[in-house]
């Protein structure tokens, strides 16, 4: 059976002033990233990433950012990944770093991955905690993400508020 | 996978960004990362100074991202020679290198670079990254540092900044590899911001454009930036036979390393 097989690359997106992380859009990503490639790898590589490449998911609160591209050709894209320094959005260009975490060969791993990093990034939290509301609130956090309880719900793709 | 090194992170006077880069680097999964003191001895009134006090930065230093261990911080030197009495900084026998957990050389002319390889008591010696290389490395010299344990170091922020850097980077890299074959190689950033690190896993595909094969980038992130500190921790002890510790009130006797830390050869 002929099947397009694909990698989903999961990244997060860092920037330098927390504040414009809200201003992330997809299509400032997309382009980005696109250019990236054109730089770092000439036509060849345009040419091979722009076959199926998409941004299937971008969360601006954590800055998480799920790509796809083909499988022959997901290392030409991931080899460009750290060479962005910035990203233009309504005509600014914020400098930030994209480090990729995980690389999936379906959304729905990279959705389990995603879940159990951003339990660690939750965990890690709590110490810093300046309030015994806040340490409530991370804590009902941490309990409340389970793959299970999103499996019941349908497909929705939403992770847990910061 | 084993655990992540960077070894060079800029030393800044300014200790809230040094803080905020050893926060990330420990954010992005390092386990150990090496503050360095670059020291050019061409300009004028350079001295190697004295380390910077690691305590001193962090009260508690921040845990690893997917371990529980706290990030291991180090002091690493770096000399920048181009003339031959330079050189003399890096004897054995010379007082300040001793304080240091890693020592580097920064050869810029091909028999210095000889010299390095041959002769020269250090951990690391990095390749220039910002220019062309004026001259070809040899088999015979390489072979020997390799031999001796000494890695070779490669640099990535200036290809992340600029371009035609990134040109330089690749093509000394590329050249490097031709020689070597990519043993004792390490990657490593040169940041002095936040936002010049990377994860591990993608200077680990950056490894590939530099030449590397796979198993060799794996290894240039993890296995061979523990050797470096093993050769830097068996500078200071000996060989790793000995190891000499202070007390206060009676000198405490020699005791065996284990020979599992003995990672390399000695000297004929």
């Amino acid at each position: 059976m002929v099947r397009f097989k694909s990698r989903y690359l999961l990244c997060e997106v860092c920037f330098a002033d927390p504040r414009s992380r809200q201003c992330l859009e997809e299509r400032a990503v997309f382009s980005g990233v696109r250019d990236a490639i054109a730089r770092a790898h000439g036509d060849y590589g345009a040419a091979c990433c722009a076959v199926s490449f998409t941004v299937k998911y971008l969360n601006a609160y954590t800055g998480i950012l799920l790509l796809r591209c083909r499988k022959e050709h997901y290392r030409l894209l991931w080899s460009a990944l750290p060479f962005i320094i910035h990203l233009e959005s309504r005509g600014q260009r914020q400098p930030c770093r994209i480090s990729s975490i995980h690389v999936g060969g379906t959304i729905r791993t990279c959705q389990r991955f995603l879940i159990r990093y951003n339990r660690q990034q939750l965990l890690r939290m709590l110490p810093g905690c300046q309030s015994e509301e806040e340490r409530a609130s991370v804590h009902r956090a941490v309990l409340s993400c389970s793959l299970k309880q999103l499996e019941e719900e349908g497909s929705s793709r939403d992770e847990d508020s910061d | 996978m084993a655990l992540f090194g960077d070894l060079n992170i800029v030393n800044t006077t300014d200790k809230r960004k040094l803080k905020n880069v050893i926060e990330t680097a420990a954010h992005l999964g390092y386990s150990t990362v090496a503050i360095n003191h670059v020291v050019n001895l061409q300009e004028k009134k350079q001295e190697i100074g004295k380390p910077t006090c690691v305590a001193e930065l962090f009260t508690s230093p921040p845990t690893v991202q997917g371990k529980s261990k706290p990030i291991k911080i180090i002091t690493r030197l770096t000399v920048v020679v181009s003339e031959a009495s330079h050189c003399n900084e890096l004897r054995t026998t010379s007082p300040r290198t001793r304080l240091y957990d890693l020592v580097a050389v920064h050869p810029k002319t091909e028999k210095l670079f000889h010299t390095a390889c041959m002769t020269l008591d250090v951990d690391i010696i990095e390749i220039i990254m910002t220019e062309k290389q004026q001259f070809h490395f040899k088999r015979p010299p390489v072979n020997v540092a390799i031999d001796r344990g000494i890695v070779f170091e490669l640099v990535y922020s200036p290809a992340i900044k600029d371009s035609t850097m990134r040109r330089y980077t690749i093509s000394n890299s590329l050249s490097l590899m031709n020689i070597g074959k990519g043993k004792n190689i390490i990657i490593s950033s040169g940041a002095e911001k936040p936002l010049e690190l990377r994860g591990p896993y993608d200077i680990a595909n950056l490894g590939l454009l530099f030449g590397l094969s796979e198993g060799d980038a794996k290894a240039a992130i993890s296995t061979n930036c523990r050797k470096a500190l093993l050769h830097g921790e068996t500078r200071k002890t000996a060989q790793g036979v000995v190891h000499t510790m202070k007390k206060t009130e009676v000198p405490e006797d020699k005791e065996e390393a284990p020979a599992s830390k003995r990672a390399r050869t000695d000297d004929p």
